[in-house]
């Protein structure tokens, strides 16, 4: 992700070595036994993840996108590099980094953004189903993958939505529908990262976590004069 | 309201004989509402009502009857087995898990613990019941462990971290509190990093205010909403599905090394023990 940067290169050097590091530690136990306190804390916490009695998660189980729990508990470039212990950002170049990953990673629709079904826009916008697994596994054959949005952000006040992220209300009325506002929202929906590096909103677009089709209608949702969102 | 009150009389009678249960866990969660400005401690006012008719009550008073009879193939009581302080010692022993125990060579909690003191001193199989169904109010498991942590009401949170053990799971478990991972790229900082958020219409604790915290970690407590007495460990395993993480196994030294931090962060405040929750 990160490969066209000498920077990058750095942090995928780090991160090897740090595995690396963590097996060799693990292997070399004396009687037998792994000592923990050789480890440092991150060797620690990536052998209590994918190695501590067989791992500390169901890694074997298989997820919604292809893979296992192992694949998926597997950190990319972005997610290592946005893991500050303490909740800070990291420096300046590695957030630049990040940023012309996520920018390098949106891939538009043919034919260019486009509003969809703003009432099935709003089904998702509320839905919190998908991709969650372990022991109350999200089966997407039996529903739709949502977005989970109103968890963090308030649209239409019909429903109470969080606020860990901004107010959404009156989205489309006050901003209107111009092509780099559409452009501005696919942007912060398929990869946040692109304007805001390390934030904590998901990459929806990025990840797979939805289709074109769902982006297009969460933001009828959104744009749409008719939707309850712009009343 | 007044029958509700004279119910809960027996309760607080039978079960705060404790020298340190002289404040029930309403009036430890009213003295955090008092000593700071805060939207989580303060978002349920029905919640605050009800605590001292809290179900996990009952649920601790069954635990009691449950730890003092002998059972198991060895037909011994959990007087036996020693939490941290002695054998069949309780005050303040949950508020200083985890920890590490000399028996086992491991760092545990409270959960893991009960177990070990199942298999190995009552000598119940892995696969009884008694020891695998963890979850649920009428589970043996929730009703010891309401039990053993009431014994804990109004103390302080206090996990020793002296044994390199005990330290290395604590840093360890800071690290996977900050580490992103799944569909969704979050870490425990997604939610739980600042102050007055909410996800849909519940307000989040700060893990940086250990007022706050010190609430959000008080398991076993009584999920409203689950109409069931959770645990840390069901609290835990609930965040990774939320996450989009992978499922957490039960008493994985992964969820230890994170429930030993977490505990820390709110280190010097009083337990909440049960409490209630949304």
């Amino acid at each position: 992700m990160f490969k066209k940067t000498p920077l990058a290169a750095g942090i995928a050097a780090v991160a090897t070595i740090i595995f690396a590091g963590g097996c060799a530690v693990a292997d070399a136990g004396k009687n037998g036994k792994v000592d923990y306190t050789a480890m440092t804390p991150h060797e620690l916490a990536e052998y209590l993840i994918f190695e501590a009695n067989g791992g500390g998660f169901n890694l074997a189980q298989e997820m919604q996108e292809g893979g296992t729990a192992r694949d998926r508990m597997k950190q990319d470039e972005l997610q290592k590099a946005c893991s500050i212990i303490g909740d800070g950002k990291p420096d300046a170049e590695t957030l630049e980094a990040v940023r012309q990953a996520a920018t390098e990673s949106i891939v538009y629709p043919e034919g260019g953004i486009q509003l969809g079904d703003w009432e099935r826009g709003r089904v998702l916008a509320w839905s919190g189903f998908g991709y969650r697994v372990g022991h109350n596994y999200d089966d997407h054959n039996v529903r739709e993958v949502g977005g989970t949005c109103y968890n963090c952000h308030q649209f239409a006040t019909d429903r109470v939505g969080g606020n860990v992220g901004p107010s959404l209300t009156g989205y489309g009325k006050t901003r209107g529908t111009s092509e780099p506002i559409l452009k501005y929202v696919y942007d912060m929906i398929y990869n946040p990262h692109t304007y805001f590096p390390c934030t904590h909103m998901p990459r929806f677009g990025s990840s797979g976590f939805l289709d074109k089709q769902a982006i297009a209608d969460i933001m009828a949702y959104m744009f749409d004069p008719e939707s309850p969102v712009n009343e | 309201m007044l029958k509700k009150a004279l119910l809960a009389i027996p309760v607080a009678l039978a079960l705060g004989a404790t020298a340190h249960a002289e404040k029930p866990p309403e009036e430890v969660l009213q003295g955090l509402i008092d000593s700071i400005d805060s939207r989580y401690l303060t978002q349920s006012e029905m919640n605050l009502m009800m605590m001292p008719d809290n179900p996990a009550l009952w649920v601790g008073m069954d635990g009691e009857d449950l730890f003092h009879t002998p059972r198991g193939p060895n037909n011994v009581s959990m007087e036996a087995c020693d939490f941290g302080k002695g054998p069949g010692v309780l005050e303040g022993a949950y508020v200083e898990m985890p920890r590490y125990f000399d028996d086992t060579g491991k760092v545990m909690d409270l959960e893991t613990r009960i177990v070990h003191c199942m298999t190995e001193v009552q000598g119940f199989a892995a696969d009884d019941p008694a020891v695998r169904q963890r979850h649920g109010s009428g589970s043996d498991h929730m009703k010891i462990q309401t039990y053993i942590a009431m014994q804990s009401n109004g103390m302080e949170w206090n996990n020793p971290l002296d044994h390199p053990l005990e330290k290395a799971m604590r840093d360890a478990g800071q690290v996977l509190f900050a580490r992103r991972a799944g569909m969704s790229d979050f870490n425990c900082y997604a939610c739980h990093g600042q102050s007055g958020k909410q996800v849909r219409a519940s307000v989040l604790p700060n893990a940086n205010v250990p007022e706050d915290w010190t609430k959000a970690i008080s398991w076993p407590a009584h999920r409203v909403g689950h109409d069931n007495v959770r645990s840390s460990q069901h609290r835990v395993r609930g965040c990774y599905y939320q996450m989009r993480q992978a499922g957490m196994l039960a008493g994985s030294d992964a969820s230890i090394a994170l429930i030993s931090y977490w505990t820390d962060m709110a280190r010097g405040q009083p337990a909440i023990l049960p409490d209630m929750k949304r």
